[in-house]
């Protein structure tokens, strides 16, 4: 959840979306500015953490990334449950990926934290010639369904940072968030370290 | 055995003179064909001699003749014996007679003695007698070379010749100073007759009590050696295993002193046959560990401390199996013999990698045990257009499969291959189709096979066992998972209930492990170790997940000291990627496995994978409900 305190703030963030849409890509570029033509699919769930400064605060991202194959998705709600925040990923150059998009989408609108804040992000936006997804079209799901929305490119970095630092902003700094139902509470202090992360 | 006084052997004048002469003559061989004694990675040929023989008959014509290896490994050292292919000086011994005698990576740890025999008429020999008392036959030395031999074991180990009978050399594996210490304060008692090499050798000896351990570590000799000499009167059923305890021991060395003591201290729930399994109340005995690492909340202590499960039930790890070795599980015609030995040596040593193209083969179930050579080639060649018939299939129309897009463009002509024969997969099953991970599984396979319809058959066999692990529904990891969760219990019960109150029981932190078979916590040599170790099905079919149990005690105290919830622990447990030694966690595993025995074996449901499926069941179910 994401807490403040001394304006430091800790978020959990999780990334949703298709097999191939880039989920890891994206982390990777934001947390180390690197990119990888083919990287390696991801296996359960990963973990990174990264930091955005804010005028008035600073949020540590504590990053999950989830294998995407549609058939580990019974797994995703162990990742996404406590979640401050989610962003949604789909390859504009794919309309499945799209599709599958909406699915979580609706998944996380039913089941997922009230407070949650929620992004879309058409990765890929360097493949112009094969976009299948028209940008219009994703701007307006996002609106109905009150989505921060970006079209983004892991590979040229375009608009990752931003995408990151938006949805900090957005986050429900003051408030403080609700516990979602059926989560387990750990008795420990709130300023509990968790710089123990190799990737800050 | 003859209940005699034990001889102090510090002042028998026969004893040192025997060193000297030792050492003397070990200098003179280092001049020699011994290039050096350094430590070197992995296994070193520390002695090797030809023309050494085993007479199988009363009739030295009929000898099988072989070469006499040391071979230094870590800070063990073995001894082989491995006949030479078809030599037999008569027909009438079969490869079968010379697979009977064939003595292969038998580590010093396990020996008691060596006695020698150098008649001045007819060949010299030795015979190697085991710490369970059985004895090999005697090894005739054709060439000579029994005192070379002898010298050479003793620059490698801690051997000392009987009081008793001069040609008898007592075997302590010590190896650092503390435990060259320790093995000398125990000789009075390890040297205490074993003169008797070809029949089992009774139980004697051994201090059980603290009080007198806690001397040992003290290092006065004098004294222990007085106490050595009382104890000697007595007759204490449970010294011989106190004498195996001790010789595993002396392989952990960072717990020389202490773990000693514990030991004798806790004997009585090690003084068992080895054939039984320590059952549930025996934990109980051991003291709780007082460092925490954490240091900040105090963390139940667990009841079964690895270091001494593994000392007491883990073997050494071994050199991996060479062609020369694997070709002695072999008949004439190609055939594996016992394949029972084969995969026990394979789980004590893995296998070197030039051999694993052909080993592979036969491990997974592509090529049957009892195959030929022909046989095998045979298959070769029907499976090879199998293939080539099923990946007709997707050729003509998977370039516009775009759920493979994700390999398209690199270079790698392995990347190529990689997604060829996945493909092929998943129209060879349609049912379980492409799922991410299986490039994990493939990919050391078709690394060491090359063949692409060879990676592939080989592939199939492997998912045969481990396709459940991609079911839709997740049953195969969830009865794998639920079986961990059972083994924790049982093993180790205080870190099963810390699970249970962070509602952590459902295990997911391990789902990486289970579902690739630890393919992303390993380096690439060190997977494929583990792999061909797994798939010797020994001691358990099930071994991964004591794997899994080895790793989660070895921190334990960090979990729990530090309250790890869900999330930290996945983080914690995903991070532990490329920082876990295998060979211990290997050692840990197998003295887990065997320590919970049947209990264990009754925590694994019938039919988790890697089992194959149950009979009745069909092969992939796919229910359309998640269980989560």
């Amino acid at each position: 959840m994401a807490s403040s305190g001394n304006k430091n703030i800790n978020a959990k963030l999780v990334l949703l979306g298709d097999v191939g849409a880039g989920k890891s890509s994206l982390v990777l570029r934001f947390v180390k500015g690197q990119f990888i033509e083919f990287q390696e699919s991801t296996i359960g769930a990963a973990f990174f953490s990264q930091t955005v400064a804010l005028n008035e605060a600073t949020v540590k991202f504590e990053i999950w990334d989830t294998a995407g194959q549609e058939r580990y998705h019974s797994l995703a709600p162990m990742y996404y449950r406590g979640a401050a925040a989610a962003i949604i990923v789909y390859d504009i150059t794919n309309q499945t990926s799209f599709d599958r998009a909406k699915k979580w989408v609706q998944e996380l609108q039913a089941q997922g934290n009230p407070n949650m804040v929620m992004a879309l992000a058409g990765n890929k936006s360097d493949m112009l010639d094969a976009r299948q997804v028209a940008a219009e079209e994703a701007q307006s799901y996002a609106r109905e369904n009150s989505l921060f929305f970006m079209e983004t490119s892991a590979k040229t970095a375009n608009n990752v940072n931003d995408l990151f630092y938006e949805i900090a902003k957005r986050l429900p700094l003051m408030q403080p968030a609700s516990n979602p139902s059926g989560m387990v509470l750990v008795d420990r202090p709130a300023d509990k370290a968790t710089g123990a992360s190799c990737c800050s | 055995m003859n209940e005699t006084e034990v001889h102090d052997l510090s002042d028998d004048a026969d004893y040192a003179t025997s060193i000297q002469q030792s050492s003397g003559m070990m200098r003179r061989s280092d001049s020699g064909k011994r290039s050096s004694s350094s430590d070197l990675d992995g296994a070193e040929i520390v002695y090797t001699k030809d023309n050494v023989a085993v007479h199988p008959t009363q009739y030295a014509s009929e000898r099988i003749s072989g070469r006499l290896k040391l071979i230094k490994q870590e800070n063990s050292l073995f001894m082989t014996w491995i006949p030479y292919k078809g030599q037999s000086s008569s027909s009438r011994l079969s490869e079968k007679d010379k697979n009977l005698y064939t003595i292969r990576a038998l580590p010093f740890s396990d020996v008691r003695s060596i006695r020698r025999h150098t008649p001045t008429l007819g060949w010299q020999y030795v015979i190697v007698v085991m710490s369970s008392g059985l004895a090999f036959p005697p090894l005739y030395f054709y060439n000579g070379g029994v005192r070379e031999f002898i010298a050479t074991a003793k620059q490698h180990i801690v051997l000392v010749r009987s009081a008793e009978d001069g040609n008898v050399f007592l075997v302590n594996d010590f190896q650092n100073p503390l435990q060259r210490t320790l093995s000398s304060l125990e000789l009075p008692m390890a040297v205490s007759g074993s003169n008797v090499p070809c029949t089992s050798l009774p139980a004697s000896e051994l201090p059980s009590n603290a009080h007198q351990e806690n001397d040992v570590s003290v290092g006065s000799s004098e004294r222990f050696q007085q106490n050595g000499r009382q104890q000697q009167k007595h007759h204490d059923p449970t010294r011989d295993l106190s004498i195996q305890i001790l010789e595993k021991f002396s392989l952990v060395t960072r717990f020389a002193r202490e773990t000693t003591s514990q030991i004798f201290r806790d004997s009585d729930g090690f003084s068992i046959n080895e054939g039984e399994k320590l059952d549930q109340s025996v934990p109980d005995h051991h003291p709780i560990t007082a460092s925490n690492e954490s240091g900040k909340v105090p963390v139940a202590s667990d009841p079964l401390e690895l270091d001494k499960l593994s000392l007491a039930w883990g073997k050494p790890r071994q050199p991996p199996l060479g062609h020369e070795e694997w070709t002695t599980f072999l008949d004439s015609e190609g055939r594996v013999m016992d394949s029972q030995s084969l995969r026990k040596r394979i789980f004590y040593g893995g296998v070197e990698h030039n051999m694993r193209k052909e080993v592979w083969t036969i491990l997974l179930g592509y090529h049957a045990y009892d195959s030929t050579y022909a046989e095998r080639e045979y298959l070769t060649t029907i499976k090879k257009t199998e293939y080539e018939t099923i990946k007709k299939q997707w050729q003509a129309k998977v370039r516009t499969d775009r759920s493979f897009s994700f390999y398209d463009g690199d270079e790698n002509p392995n990347v190529y291959l990689l997604r060829d024969i996945l493909l092929t997969y998943s129209f060879y099953n349609f049912d379980l189709g492409y799922c991410q991970g299986m490039s994990d599984l493939l990919s050391p396979i078709l690394f060491v096979m090359g063949d692409e319809s060879e990676s592939f058959w080989c592939f199939v066999s492997l998912m045969e066992r481990l396709g459940p692990n991609f079911n839709r529904d997740q049953s195969g990891m969830h009865s794998q998972l639920f079986a961990l969760s059972k083994l924790v219990e049982l093993l180790d019960s205080p870190l099963h209930n810390y699970f249970a109150q962070n509602d952590c029981l459902n295990y997911f932190f391990c789902f990486r492990w289970i579902l690739i078979q630890f393919k992303r916590e390993f380096e690439y040599e060190k997977t494929m170790q583990l792999w061909e170790v797994l798939w010797t099905h020994h001691p358990s079919e099930h071994l991964h997940l004591y794997v899994c149990v080895a790793i989660l005690k070895r921190h334990r105290a960090k979990i729990m000291g530090e309250k790890m919830d869900f999330d930290t622990l996945l983080k914690f447990i995903n991070e532990l990627s490329d920082h876990i030694d295998l060979d211990a966690t290997l050692r840990d595993a197998e003295a887990l496995c065997l320590h919970a025995g049947e209990n264990g074996a009754a925590s694994i449901p019938p039919g988790t994978p890697p089992s194959l499926p149950l009979e009745d069941a069909s092969i992939y179910p796919q229910p359309d409900d998640d269980i989560l």
